[in-house]
């Protein structure tokens, strides 16, 4: 049995290696549509760029925002950050934690209050913009994370736990012998993924255009070093699913012990699985065209439907 | 091939007929749902090799080839051709809204496990979910023909809900004598056919749709 300072200062380790790989994966993702349109991009360190931009700069504020609206960047990075506390990045726990962290129902929550947060801080400011991508947001919150606890259930079923860290390391124990119902969770985390990474048959990160903007319109109000904390939250709450979905169905390679041998296994693993998932992304994001906010229920009906079939296959 | 691996590999596909099932029924494209039941009837041959090779029944392998020529690529093809041919709108209308039929989907799933459930012990040749998955693909199958407006994508629905029928046959019974097996794919062959024809010849003699014979009712 791990002891508690051991089973801290690895969370903590992991959830600085999230932080800081966080921004090269959305790096990765622009480099790779770049590729894929035959432009030459911008460097994958782009992201770090940018963040380092926006924190040298100075706050400009709304008149009309109350003081709990300078708040808000930070709380959206700690609630998102946290997360990362309920996830087996680099290790697996070996038994049920001495001090437990949480698990995949309080990950959820988190995101929920992270999205919940930011839409309160774009009504706050006024703007018409905010507003709107705060109704948008908060509509597509609304399919996504039932759905998203559906599929987190069907794989928790099997493992009898919600903490990820116990689940992943117990299917890994199974050898990975997929079934459908793993099948059609996966199939339900890869729809889920593109809305909850605000990826675009969803929303489409690039674009400040006004009609279809869903996150970008809640950032807005936001400048400086606030608007560094919520973007650099959005590329941690981006690795936070991938690792999920990771977690979830390819749980291999996580490391048990401290030896620096597998703990360089362990992360040449983690990063595999980043690239395969964030290839996926940018893959998608490359091929298709951003669906229109109505047919937008009809997309995450389909993510909702296939997990509520990984639950029913799994219980009934 | 071991029972242990074929039960495995026909779930697995049991749940991929399952996705291509709810794909048709998203589909707001009448080729996206064309193109999905192609490969809903490919999973489905796979799936008959694969009880072929581990019973040893040399009727499902011929069964599993008639299955792909015919269904995952002549009627494919078929429809296709007269969607080019007649130049109707691709996109599908359905009767119900989308949102609408999902959540009957959902409701078809519960529905297929409780008949399951309350058949009681059924000696299924592969054990496993095969019998209630092979259930709502028929039910769901049934769904898209009731909900959706074009000719074809009924046609679609109908080649759906029959791919299921032959999961569950195959799953249950390690599939149907031969000579009944022919004669179920020759007369959905046929079906296509006289649907392919009538639709050209309706086309091009009155210029209608299917939801205007519901005007001829008394």
């Amino acid at each position: 049995m791990e002891t508690t300072f051991t089973h801290v200062a690895r969370t903590a380790a992991q959830a600085a290696l999230v932080v800081l790989a966080a921004p090269l994966v959305t790096g990765f993702i622009q480099k790779l549509k770049a590729r894929l349109q035959c432009r030459r991009g911008a460097s994958v360190w782009q992201p770090y760029r940018d963040l380092a931009k926006l924190l040298r700069k100075g706050t400009v504020q709304s008149d009309t925002a109350s003081p709990f609206f300078r708040a808000i960047p930070v709380l959206v990075l700690a609630a998102t950050v946290t997360t990362t506390a309920m996830l087996p990045v680099l290790w697996a726990p070996l038994g049920v934690a001495t001090l437990p962290l949480g698990d995949a129902i309080l990950l959820v929550a988190l995101l929920a209050l992270a999205r919940f947060l930011l839409a309160i801080g774009a009504l706050d400011a006024g703007g018409a913009f905010g507003g709107m991508g705060a109704s948008r947001e908060m509509t597509v919150g609304l399919l996504v994370e039932p759905a998203l606890m559906l599929a987190v259930f069907s794989v928790a079923v099997s493992g009898g736990t919600t903490d990820v860290g116990l689940l992943a390391a117990r299917r890994e124990a199974l050898a990975l012998s997929w079934t459908a119902p793993d099948l059609l969770a996966l199939i339900a985390m890869l729809i889920l993924a593109l809305a909850e990474t605000g990826r675009i048959p969803v929303d489409n990160p690039d674009t400040h255009l006004e009609l279809t903007m869903l996150h970008e319109g809640m950032l807005l109000e936001h400048s400086g070093p606030g608007l560094a904390c919520i973007v650099l939250a959005t590329h941690v709450k981006q690795l936070v699913i991938l690792t999920l979905v990771a977690a979830l169905f390819l749980p291999l390679g996580l490391a048990r012990g401290s030896a620096p041998v597998e703990i360089a296994l362990a992360l040449g693993a983690f990063a595999l699985k980043v690239v395969a998932l964030a290839t996926y992304l940018g893959l998608v994001e490359s091929s298709y065209a951003k669906l229109r906010l109505f047919r937008v229920p009809q997309f995450l009906g389909l993510g909702f439907v296939c997990a509520f079939l990984a639950l029913a296959l799994r219980v009934l | 091939m071991s029972v242990e691996l074929a039960t495995r590999l026909i779930d697995v596909l049991g749940g991929l007929l399952l996705f291509t099932m709810l794909l048709i029924l998203v589909a707001g494209q009448v080729f996206r749902a064309i193109y999905a039941v192609a490969a809903q009837a490919v999973f489905l041959g796979i799936a008959g090799a694969v009880l072929a090779a581990a019973t040893g029944n040399v009727d499902l392998w011929i069964i599993a080839g008639i299955t792909i020529v015919a269904k995952a690529v002549f009627l494919p093809w078929l429809l296709i051709r007269v969607v080019r041919r007649v130049h109707i709108s691709r996109e599908i209308e359905s009767v119900i809204p989308a949102h609408l039929t999902l959540t009957l989907a959902a409701g078809i799933v519960v529905l297929a496990f409780h008949l399951n459930a309350s058949l009681g012990p059924v000696r299924q040749a592969i054990t496993g979910n095969a019998l209630p998955v092979g259930l709502t693909l028929i039910l769901i199958g049934v769904l898209v023909m009731a909900s959706r407006r074009k000719a074809l994508v009924q046609m679609v629905g109908l080649f759906a809900s029959e791919n299921g029928i032959f999961f569950t046959a195959m799953a249950i019974s390690q599939g149907m004598p031969l000579i009944i097996e022919i004669g179920v794919i020759l007369d959905v062959v046929l079906g296509a056919l006289v649907m392919g024809i009538l639709v050209l010849r309706v086309r091009s003699s009155v210029d209608t749709d299917i939801a205007d014979l519901e005007s001829l009712k008394g």
